[in-house]
């Protein structure tokens, strides 16, 4: 479902838009220009942005922002939102304390 | 304040007993076993914590223990999501500062 | 590590359903939900259902719900609560959290029925107390009796938004008004015009511009939007509301899904490939309900069962033969639903003029959420007709048919296509039971009398409202556009059990007033 982004392409100047001082992420509070400044930084990929600023790694784990730094980010590679792989989904899918996530219990 | 009495399809609301708790020292009351977080909305408040960076004020977003929106520290616990942890007699329920403080870190 | 024949992932509609029927087909079955109460959604539906008798229509999404975990219990499902699946390990291993410790459960099938969630829309002041998902609204009133808010605006004209927006009507709150991006009303007509009807205002082509307050949401302004979706000076409206509520779309809940390593495809979220049966890339991992695409409860059910069907094949319960002949069953329910205005195939198409009959559908609907009389008049004929008689005000292709099993009469007729619009036979004598006004899920149906007398008419109506009116008591009869028509007495107020939780109030109108008077309230007098 995704494609190779090409890092060649030219995605043109960042440019500042008036809402670039909203929110997308709620629980890492950043903004939609920040995301949009990255891309122009030349980070393309969902985890690149993620590593870099943050979004989608706060304790909601991207369930509220991360369909939105995805629409962003294709938005400013000119790219359909489906060309861009999300995030790996990895366990545990749920915000848990590492004390539990360690005990692990048999039951019969 | 906020409580529904009268609704013309539900009967009743599933309530536990009547249970004292407390809001950063002060005391309200809510029901057993309902979320904190509706306790907190029949008493009128808002506010579930201030955000690390900015130091905004943030509340319930999403009820259903997803958007990490409502958490509080809940008997010492920080960063407990109110909105799915169930309430129970003489609960100590903090406004969380930043990361999981009952107030900012003075640095 | 403790074994299942199959393990389903969420206690929904589709995961219940799955449940039920894997069991009943001899598979020992455990189904885990995270949350505390098992249901899903469902158990924060208070209205009616749409569909036929088949998909449950007409009994409220919350009985459902009962009937659905009583059914799991008696054949025998392992239902866990509290139960947060962590995580998902190949071949067919979950990690689940139950209190404080983590517990692994294989089987030889996993069903994947984790529903969606809401997506959301970031405006200047999104983060600020106040502004809530619709579902948070539903799950405070509905489940808790907690009002979400006393001043609402509700963003987002789907299905969900309006019947939320009712709903918070229902508990008591006040709705300001209710605005979509979109050019048109994205859900049923009926569902905008029991809105429209108590007079709340619809915006189309307008979004938030921002949400103000001191630590909290005290003021809201919105704006209509261009087609590139920049504001339009000028256009600036302000609301004093304490919430906003988002309702502007789901999307499939698939982490599990994606971890597994299935196949995904984009379908304005990410869904798995799956073949008919609900099976994913990996063989016996199956995935129902709206994390498969996001549909309706009543079709989740359905995808529900042909999930486990598709496991009880899988796993040698049952053989080809009998796994075509169950899908058959199911599919021919499941098809059914799938049809009408709002099918997947015709979903965001504005260029939809008719209905399959042939008959102009209603622009104002669209636009406002309700019908022009003239609109109406292409469906209903009323002049002639004496005595009471159903007004059908149902003008859209949808899936649904308990009116027509409501009259023991056969005076509305849907048909077998039940995404039809039902007619009122006039040459079969309606007896006034009001079953069809109480049973239509879209309260789209009315009784008129055209002439009781004295130059009055009569108008019968639903009423799901605190407190009921009382016969006698005298206000003012609304238009479809909940504007103040003239002054209306109240002449009945039927309840019983059959209704299920909606009176029917009759209201006395001049006669000139039959075909437009359709909600009432009360009068308030000046000092209160």
């Amino acid at each position: 479902m995704s494609k190779i982004i090409d890092r060649s392409a030219d995605i043109g100047e960042f440019v500042p838009e008036k809402d670039d001082d909203i929110l997308v992420c709620r629980c890492e509070e950043i903004t939609k220009g920040e995301i949009r400044k990255a891309v122009h930084m030349g980070l393309y990929t969902m985890t690149e942005v993620k590593r870099f600023l943050r979004p989608t790694m706060g304790l909601c784990q991207g369930q509220i922002c991360g369909e939105n730094v995805r629409r962003i980010i294709a938005k400013e590679l000119k790219e359909p939102i489906e060309a861009l792989k999300e995030t790996t989904a990895r366990p545990p899918v749920r915000p848990i304390e590492m004390e539990v996530f360690g005990n692990e219990v048999e039951k019969l | 304040m906020e409580r529904i009495t009268k609704h013309p399809i539900i009967e009743s609301f599933d309530k536990g007993r009547k249970v004292a708790f407390t809001f950063d020292g002060k005391t309200m009351e809510g029901f057993e076993g309902e979320p904190v977080a509706a306790a907190l909305k029949a008493n009128g408040v808002m506010i579930h914590r201030y955000t690390e960076k900015r130091h905004e004020p943030r509340g319930i977003f999403c009820a259903i223990g997803r958007c990490t929106d409502c958490v509080m520290v809940v008997d010492g616990v920080p960063n407990t999501r109110t909105c799915v942890t169930l309430l129970k007699e003489g609960m100590d329920v903090r406004t969380q500062y930043g990361k999981g403080g009952t107030e900012y870190e003075k640095i | 590590m403790r074994r299942y024949d199959v393990c389903i992932i969420g206690a929904g509609p589709a995961g219940l359903s799955a449940a039920i029927e894997a069991q009943k087909l001899g598979m020992k079955s455990a189904v885990f939900d995270e949350n505390h109460r098992p249901g899903g959604q469902l158990f924060k539906q208070i209205h009616k259902f749409f569909g036929s008798k088949e998909h449950m229509a007409k009994i409220r999404g919350f009985e459902i719900g009962k009937e659905l975990l009583e059914e799991a219990k008696n054949v025998g499902v392992d239902v866990h609560l509290d139960a947060v699946v962590m995580g998902i390990y190949e071949p067919h291993r979950i990690t689940v959290r139950e209190d404080d410790s983590i517990t692994s459960y294989s089987a030889d099938s996993i069903i994947v029925s984790t529903g969606a969630s809401e997506k959301t829309i970031p405006f200047e002041g999104w983060t600020l107390p106040g502004v809530i998902g619709a579902g948070a609204a539903q799950t405070m009133m509905n489940l808790y009796g907690v009002r979400p808010g006393k001043k609402i605006l509700m963003m987002g004209s789907g299905n969900v938004g309006l019947v939320v927006g009712f709903q918070l009507l229902q508990a008591g709150c006040e709705v300001a008004a209710l605005i979509d991006a979109a050019p048109r009303i994205g859900g049923y007509g009926v569902h905008a015009a029991k809105l429209a009807r108590c007079g709340i205002p619809f915006y189309l082509s307008h979004t938030v511009v921002k949400a103000e307050g001191n630590g909290k949401v005290e003021k809201v302004t919105i704006a209509e939007i261009d087609k590139n979706w920049e504001f339009i000076p000028g256009t600036e409206k302000t609301f004093d509301v304490d919430t906003v509520c988002l309702a502007v779309g789901l999307t499939p809940m698939s982490q599990l899904l994606r971890m597994a390593g299935c196949k995904t495809k984009y379908a304005g979220g990410t869904v798995p490939v799956c073949d008919k049966f609900g099976e994913t890339s990996i063989k016996g991992l199956f995935a129902s309900g709206d994390v498969s695409g996001i549909e309706e409860a009543s079709s989740a059910m359905i995808g529900g069962k042909i999930s486990a069907v598709g496991a009880a094949f899988r796993c040698g319960f049952i053989n080809e033969k009998e796994r075509e002949q169950k899908y058959d069953e199911y599919s021919l329910s499941l098809f059914k639903l799938r049809k009408g205005l709002f099918s997947k195939e015709n979903k965001g198409r504005t260029d939809i003029t008719k209905t399959d009959e042939g008959i102009d559908l209603s622009m104002t609907l669209f636009k406002k959420g309700y019908m022009t009389e003239e609109e109406l008049k292409k469906f209903v004929r009323n002049s002639e007709i004496k005595g009471p008689h159903p007004v059908i005000e149902c003008t859209q292709n949808i899936p649904c048919n308990p009116c027509e099993d409501s009259c023991s009469f056969g005076c509305i007729h849907v048909g077998n296509e039940i995404s039809a619009v039902p007619k009122f036979d006039e040459n079969k004598k309606c007896r006034n039971c009001k079953m069809c006004v109480a049973s239509c899920p879209g309260q789209a149906i009315f009784i008129v009398d055209n002439d009781i007398g004295d130059g009055y008419a009569s108008v019968s109506f639903p009423y799901e409202f605190c407190p009921l009116p009382e016969i006698g008591e005298k206000g003012f009869a609304l238009g479809r556009d909940g504007k103040d028509l003239c002054v209306a007495e109240i002449i009945d107020v039927t309840t019983n059990k059959a209704f299920d939780s909606t009176a029917v109030v009759t209201m006395k109108v001049p006669k000139e007033m039959s075909m437009t008077a359709r909600f009432y309230r009360k009068e308030v007098p000046v000092n209160e």
